[in-house]
């Protein structure tokens, strides 16, 4: 399960989350996102989206 | 001396946004407001240049028109944001709870964290110069958080002050990041010491400066990888930033 950051305004998609209230079911893997898909908050397309290794704050 | 890249001030992205038409909402101000942009990476629009450097994603040297010019409230997650004000002054309003108005040599880190919204705005009556600078957070959806100080050219004049980073008197931000600035009254060569195991992107925002046989211009710039020291040959009147990053 990989995270993924837009790089137009930071929003993050983790895969094992998904976004269920954008209908991505967790567990919705990056590829099976249509590659029209844009960010939710900033409307960036899915090409500018970077796969991150980043841990979160509250596993800290 | 490993040189990662060399970035001329004309080979830079640039963008130059209106506030009507597509960016009506995005961009505030009166219909003849502009803003310009000079993107050292991609960014937005700007996609045939270099993606980033360490946890750099954004180097961004922008001027806002006077009167209301700017970039109204708008949402972001995760990136940490610093501006430098270079001259003209900054009107910056978050969902924090902050309002701030920064002047030359002040500068702010905003980490937008688990979300927070901006506006970045120059209600004044002259041009406001800035740079914007996005790194990668160490972790995701941290709390939001806003710390601003300021840079005094007097009294930090010819040797290189840090600005933001795990230093005494630095604004602290949450990654391998450290922000240094030079000013120069005299002609000099002083050395910034790095970790090896780091990149430094260096940037002339005026004068010229000489590095590892490279000599930079006003807006030029450089990366450098795993080096000790480095020396910048910097003439009188160079005023230049240093991004120190983890790779």
């Amino acid at each position: 399960m990989k995270k993924y950051l837009c790089l137009g305004c930071g929003f993050s998609y983790d895969e094992a989350r998904g976004l269920p209230e954008h209908g991505l079911a967790p567990g919705t893997r990056w590829a099976d996102i249509p590659e029209d898909w844009i960010c939710p908050d900033c409307g960036t397309p899915k090409s500018g989206f970077e796969m991150v290794e980043i841990p979160y704050w509250s596993q800290a | 001396m490993n040189i990662r890249f060399v970035l001329r001030a004309g080979e830079r992205g640039f963008s130059r946004l209106v506030s009507t038409g597509v960016n009506a909402t995005y961009v505030a101000g009166h219909p003849d407001g502009v803003i310009t942009r000079h993107s050292s990476f991609n960014f937005h629009e700007y996609q045939s240049g270099i993606a980033g450097f360490g946890h750099i994603r954004v180097f961004g040297d922008e001027v806002f028109s006077p009167g209301g010019t700017g970039y109204n409230m708008h949402p972001h997650h995760n990136f940490i944001i610093a501006a430098f004000v270079l001259g003209g002054a900054l009107t910056h309003v978050n969902t924090i709870g902050k309002v701030d108005e920064l002047r030359a040599g002040d500068y702010y880190v905003f980490s937008a964290g688990s979300g927070g919204k901006h506006a970045e705005l120059n209600i004044g009556q002259e041009d406001l110069s800035v740079i914007y600078l996005w790194v990668l957070p160490g972790k995701l959806l941290a709390p939001p958080s806003y710390v601003r100080s300021h840079f005094d050219t007097k009294v930090g004049a010819d040797r290189i002050v840090c600005l933001v980073g795990d230093e005494a008197g630095a604004l602290p931000i949450g990654q391998t990041i450290k922000v240094s600035r030079l000013v120069t009254g005299r002609s000099g060569t002083p050395v910034y010491r790095s970790s090896p195991a780091h990149g430094v992107y260096v940037f002339v925002l005026e004068g010229e400066a000489g590095i590892a046989g490279t000599v930079l211009g006003r807006r030029d710039s450089m990366a450098l990888s795993g080096e000790e020291r480095i020396e910048i040959a910097a003439r009188s009147g160079t005023d230049l930033l240093l991004v120190e990053t983890a790779l």
